[in-house]
């Protein structure tokens, strides 16, 4: 009945349907907005080349970041929604390697519930096209935000547990560290202002600039917020809070009413974050979808709810969420609704072939 | 193809060493051209061809296949690329050459000791310096593996491929990834090794291509050389 061709025509038509701009960058980009956004991490995977002046370019190795900064670039304030098909480029396990991409950005949408929505009904749809019913991965940002903010700790802690969420084995890490917190008194600690001395002296001492990199102030600030840290330590309570809510996962419903319980029993409040998942789940109909605490992409501008479609072979075919936190990193001087994903398109086709 | 191909490090303190290491087992490996020629033979052994190249290019031929075996620092089996540990089989450490590659900051940053201090600064650093904190090192791939595992995603590797240790001087980067013996090095440059910051101990080893194309014939021309050293290609 369908053929490859057929499959790649009912989604370019798609693509073409969702009210949106059809956006086209240029295949080869300017590496350094990559490195800036993402890091090293996902630096490993540009396919980069480099001019005379010995500037880098990478091959586009993603729609999302080219399509925001040209929105940026524009002006922005316009709600306008972008979608896209074509190729990318990265570099994987066993070699450099061209994939094809589609997807929807939705950028400053009044209201960012329905531009989820309308995100999510893309996806499956552009599932469907290829036969896949999908499982359904759901992350809680917010919900996890939510829940830093009220449970009971040191301030200066919760920056340091939100940077590590999403990375399970950092975030493990450092939970243990905390439980293991010794309960020794400190010494009593010298000055500020003896300590900067001392850390200017010895900058001085090798040669280090006291401007262009760490100041004293910045490293003295630390190292006594540090002691204090240590001092000032997340009661077991918390901890055995972060360790229950993020070993939650499992389907959507029963992990929200296992989250529910544990909010009531802590006194927190997270039924507005609760809520929204729940009104998002009328949208997802009977699709099997699971709720995991812990999941995040490890990039910290996104916000609110995270999601990744499977296939009967595991292979992750879409994913995406909301990211209100990305244009301000991109050079937005405020907050911007956004919200979007990408199907990956030649493992869509590899569902109908296995 | 037949005949096997060995690879030795073409100059210096480990060319020596390796030699001596083959002769202390009883292979004599002779270089009749002196120190300008490439090409070399083991005495008695008319299998097996010698080739002497630079360590970083005798990784690299291992794993991709295009030397048989071979002395190289298991630091460059690890940084010439993600795949290299999976491409070749490390055969036997030598007991020469022994290095750690290091994470080491400046010893004034008295607040960082460890990699959680360091994941802690890197996460904040841009907001405070309008950049990502930026590490001078030869070992890219070694530095992204690491620092991946450490959680640590907010940095940018800057390439030293000489004196890195001065880089935080000269204000090139904040930090660096160096391979060091001593720490004496690093110490003089007013830099110290975070006390979990040795990501990859390092030493001379004989490693064998797994990416090789090896025909029965040649297999048992190297397992009949491996054997003579007292080891065997673990494949």
């Amino acid at each position: 009945m369908t053929s490859p061709a057929l499959r790649r025509a009912n989604l370019e038509s798609l693509v073409e349907a969702q009210g949106a701009c059809r956006a086209t960058p240029p295949l080869l980009l300017s590496a350094d907005p990559y490195f800036d956004l993402a890091g090293e991490e996902f630096g490993r995977r540009l396919l980069l080349t480099t001019d005379t002046t010995g500037a880098e370019y990478c091959l586009r190795p993603d729609f999302t970041l080219p399509i925001v900064k040209s929105y940026i670039d524009d002006g922005v304030g316009e709600p306008a929604a972008f979608s896209y098909m074509g190729p990318i480029f990265r570099q994987r396990e066993t070699g450099p390697a061209e994939f094809d991409q589609a997807g929807i950005e939705l950028l400053a949408q009044p209201d960012g519930d329905v531009a989820l929505d309308q995100v999510l009904t893309f996806a499956r749809a552009a599932l469907s096209i290829f036969g896949v019913a999908p499982d359904i991965r759901l992350g809680g940002v917010g919900l996890f935000e939510a829940l830093l903010v009220q449970a009971d700790m040191p301030d200066a802690w919760r920056p340091r547990i939100r940077n590590r969420f999403g990375h399970t084995e950092a975030l493990d890490r450092l939970l243990a560290r905390l439980e293991a917190a010794p309960d020794a008194p400190r010494e009593k600690q010298p000055s500020r202002k003896a300590l900067v001395a001392d850390i200017t002296e010895q900058m001085v001492a090798s040669g280090l600039s006291l401007s262009e990199s760490r100041s004293p102030e910045e490293i003295a600030d630390r190292y006594l917020e540090q002691q204090a840290l240590d001092a000032a330590q997340v009661p077991p309570a918390t901890l055995k809070l972060l360790r229950e809510y993020l070993a939650i996962s499992g389907p959507v419903l029963q992990a929200l009413t296992r989250i529910e319980a544990l909010a009531a029993r802590h006194k927190l409040m997270l039924g507005a974050p609760i809520r929204t998942i729940r009104r998002h789940l009328d949208r997802l109909g009977e699709a099997r979808v699971t709720f995991d605490a812990g999941f995040s992409p490890r990039l910290d501008y996104y916000t609110g709810i995270v999601f990744e479609m499977t296939g009967p072979s595991g292979d992750i075919l879409a994913s995406g969420g909301q990211y209100d936190r990305l244009l301000e990193r991109l050079g937005a001087t405020a907050p911007i609704a956004a919200s979007g994903c990408s199907v990956w398109v030649d493992r869509l086709e590899a569902e109908v072939t296995s | 193809m037949t005949g096997i191909t060995l690879a030795v490090p073409s100059k210096g303190r480990l060319e020596e060493l390796t030699r001596e290491w083959f002769a202390a087992n009883g292979l004599v490996i002779t270089r009749p051209g002196g120190a300008r020629s490439y090409l070399g033979a083991i005495e008695g052994l008319p299998d097996v061809t010698v080739r002497f190249f630079p360590a970083s290019e005798i990784a690299r031929e291992l794993i991709r296949g295009t030397i048989d075996f071979g002395v190289t620092g298991r630091d460059l089996i690890h940084e010439t690329s993600e795949s290299g540990p999976a491409s070749v089989s490390i055969a036997k450490p030598l007991g020469f050459g022994n290095a750690d590659v290091v994470v080491a900051v400046p010893d004034a940053w008295i607040d960082v000791t460890h990699m959680h201090d360091l994941a802690d600064v890197a996460s904040d650093f841009r907001g405070r310096h309008g950049r990502w904190l930026r590490i001078a090192t030869k070992y890219i791939t070694i530095t992204r593996q690491h620092f991946a595992r450490a959680g640590i995603a907010e940095y940018r590797t800057v390439e030293s491929l000489g004196a890195t240790e001065a880089a935080p001087a000269s204000g090139v980067a904040d930090i660096v990834v160096d391979i060091t013996s001593t720490g004496s090095t690093l110490a003089a440059n007013g830099l110290r090794v975070l006390e979990d910051g040795v990501m990859l101990q390092s030493e001379a080893c004989l490693v064998v291509s797994r990416t090789a194309r090896w025909s029965p014939r040649r297999k048992a021309q190297l397992d009949a050389v491996l054997q003579r050293l007292g080891t065997s290609a673990g494949f």
